[in-house]
């Protein structure tokens, strides 16, 4: 059984707490890769802001955290991703995956992290001194998506 | 009446639609082309990032006949993470 969790939160959230919870959910496991991306940059003048299609964007998660269950055997994986407004230093995405032995569990976080960046359905924009532009997945994105299916 | 969203960069050029099926209006090809000649901002931004649609939250991979009561989406490029 994997211990699955997947939450899409307009609030800040604690990774240290995230990482303390999942761990007590996949007893037994070797490992656990947990990935943090914050919200580059520093200063007060950054605002980024994500949103997303409510229950389309989870749904399509689980359906890429299925894919990653198939792929590697995992004891648990936990996905949180922000949405709303954020600024410069906060957590915007946290993805932990566990397995019984380590390189599952890197491969299938790097996996997870690949299709949230390009597939998962956010959009994202930046307002910079009252100029807003939407960002969108640079050529690097997609080729790291590449790796997984090639 | 069919709900129409816009998200990501399209958003900005309209937002949530409500409108009655259009006569000559079946599918999503031709949902598409109705809007398009309707806001011609829109359409620069449908031609542009316009290729991925859900009809009821599932994405669809050729044009999509259209009933009262779809929600169709229309996505720009996704950028999460």
């Amino acid at each position: 059984m994997t211990a699955a969790y997947l939450k899409i939160c307009d609030e800040s959230f604690d990774p240290e707490a995230e990482h303390k919870a999942f761990r007590e959910t996949i007893g037994g496991a070797g490992a656990i890769v947990a990935f943090t991306g914050l919200v580059r940059g520093e200063g007060e003048d950054l605002t980024l802001t994500l949103s997303h299609y409510p229950d389309f964007t989870e749904s399509q998660i689980l359906g890429i955290a299925k894919q990653a269950e198939s792929r590697w055997p995992l004891a648990g994986w936990r996905i949180l991703h922000r949405v709303g407004a954020m600024k410069a230093e906060e957590p915007i995405v946290f993805v932990a995956t566990a397995s019984r032995h380590r390189r599952d569990a890197f491969e299938a976080a790097d996996f997870l992290m690949d299709f949230l960046k390009s597939e998962a359905a956010f959009w994202k924009s930046e307002s910079v001194d009252g100029k807003t532009r939407w960002i969108e997945p640079r050529a690097q994105d997609i080729d790291d998506k590449k790796r997984w299916t090639e | 009446m069919i709900e129409i969203l816009f998200f990501g960069r399209l958003g900005d050029a309209s937002q949530t639609l409500r409108v009655e099926l259009v006569e000559g209006v079946s599918d999503t090809d031709g949902l598409t082309a109705w809007l398009s000649a309707q806001n011609s901002a829109l359409a620069v931004e449908l031609e542009k990032a316009g290729k991925r649609i859900a009809v009821n939250k599932t994405i669809i991979t050729d044009k999509a006949p259209l009933k009262d009561g779809d929600e169709i989406a229309y996505m720009s490029p996704l950028s999460g993470g």
